[in-house]
């Protein structure tokens, strides 16, 4: 019997899609793009580690909220007791926490040095500008990320730490600004339960929500305007 | 394709095939630890024993046809484990209460759960049988069945007198969570 290729596998399959959408014509407009000889510098590739690092932010996070509690109640709460759940019972639960905690300083840096390579290429400059304004915007999205998801674990360093932020928000001149302010984002007088499921809601529903969309719109735009040449 | 005479085993096939393992085990291995991540975690402190039970009465006062109800202790949150059963029921399931019952001379303790579906049964004070809310089964005070739809008995926790007259040691488990 003759051994099947691979290849005959995936050519059926792919037959069967087609004939039902153009996905060849589909992937084939998205992947086969010719990139310019100056692109291929390894301070171009940064944008894409900061995608990459936002897909394992997503995936490490949503295989977190399986066990995370967004409780603030009782003592201990359910919200530190979860976390050290994760940390030290469930399997490997140390691996995922701890990819989605260093991915997240990783991915500051690296949105760091992307933002530097795009300004030290020029790459902001018209018509890209407006592309600019969106990756400013999701630059201020992962640092609302990391603020939000430092209160999570609600231990001792992440209650004061948000205070301290909390208490900077409020101070917005002029003072009733800076109060209503410091009241939205509490929930209440002090840092208290309401305060860490408004962060976990953030955290969790609204800003992936809202980071995926301007990526895509990112993205889209890049393939409009094409690779920036060189200055 | 489909039409040309049978493959050989070419140098071709041979690397599209190690391609094809290569990029499976890449796979593999990534969502693995994902796979692994997902089993459920031993509960901590999940511990098989006797449970000390206090009723509100000795024991040694009980007259014929006397029931005292009891729940598995909370605090540590904790399970009876059953010594026989039929139906629903069957040895080592968890049940959250029981009864003390001395009928005939007897002491019996047992379970709570119905070996119809495992509802909860209750103590019919009227017509001292233990009566099932959900589907009508009915049983003796020493927990066989006298009406149906149920068709065995109620089952027996293992236990033993405990430090007073007023407390007994039922077989449970602490379920650690």
């Amino acid at each position: 019997m003759a051994i099947p290729h691979p290849r005959e596998i995936q050519v059926a399959v792919v037959e069967w899609l087609d004939e039902r959408y153009p996905f060849t014509k589909a992937v084939d407009e998205a992947l086969y793009q010719r990139v310019p000889n100056f692109a291929n510098a390894f301070y171009y590739c940064f944008g894409g580690m900061v995608f990459i690092l936002v897909v394992l932010q997503l995936l490490t996070g949503i295989l977190l909220s399986l066990y995370y509690v967004p409780d603030a109640g009782g003592n201990p709460a359910a919200a530190y007791s979860s976390v050290n759940f994760i940390q030290n019972s469930v399997y490997l639960g140390w691996l995922i926490r701890g990819v989605h905690f260093w991915g997240a300083n990783l991915l500051i840096i690296m949105v760091l040095l992307h933002m530097a390579r795009v300004y030290w290429t020029g790459s902001y400059r018209a018509p890209r500008e407006l592309n600019w304004m969106v990756g400013v915007t999701m630059l201020l999205l992962i640092l609302a990320f990391s603020l939000t998801g430092y209160l999570l674990p609600w231990d001792t360093k992440a209650y004061f730490a948000t205070q301290v932020t909390i208490k900077i928000a409020g101070g917005v001149p002029p003072q009733q600004l800076g109060a209503f302010i410091r009241d939205i984002l509490q929930g209440g007088s002090v840092v208290g339960p309401p305060t860490l499921q408004r962060f976990f809601t953030i955290h969790v529903f609204l800003l992936p929500a809202v980071i995926v969309l301007l990526m895509y719109v990112h993205f889209r735009f890049i393939r409009a305007h094409g690779i920036s040449e060189p200055l | 394709m489909a039409e040309s005479t049978p493959r050989k085993f070419t140098r071709r096939t041979f690397l599209g095939w190690q391609i094809a393992v290569l990029l499976t085990s890449t796979v593999i291995v990534g969502l693995a630890p994902i796979v692994v991540f997902l089993l459920p975690a031993p509960p901590k402190g999940q511990k098989k024993g006797p449970l000390s039970v206090s009723l509100p009465k000795s024991i040694n006062e009980l007259a014929d046809g006397d029931v005292i109800k009891f729940d598995a202790p909370t605090t540590p949150n904790s399970a009876f484990l059953m010594a026989d059963g039929g139906g629903d029921n069957a040895p080592g399931d968890l049940a959250f209460g029981g009864f003390v019952v001395k009928s005939e001379g007897k002491l019996n303790v047992l379970a709570i759960n119905c070996s119809h579906l495992g509802c909860s049964v209750a103590l019919n004070q009227d017509a001292r049988t233990f009566d099932c809310p959900c589907h009508g089964s009915r049983f003796h005070l020493d927990g066989n069945v006298l009406h149906g739809p149920a068709a065995y008995p109620l089952s027996h926790l293992t236990w033993a007198k405990g430090k007073d007259a007023n407390t007994i040691d039922v077989d449970g488990i602490v379920l650690g969570f």
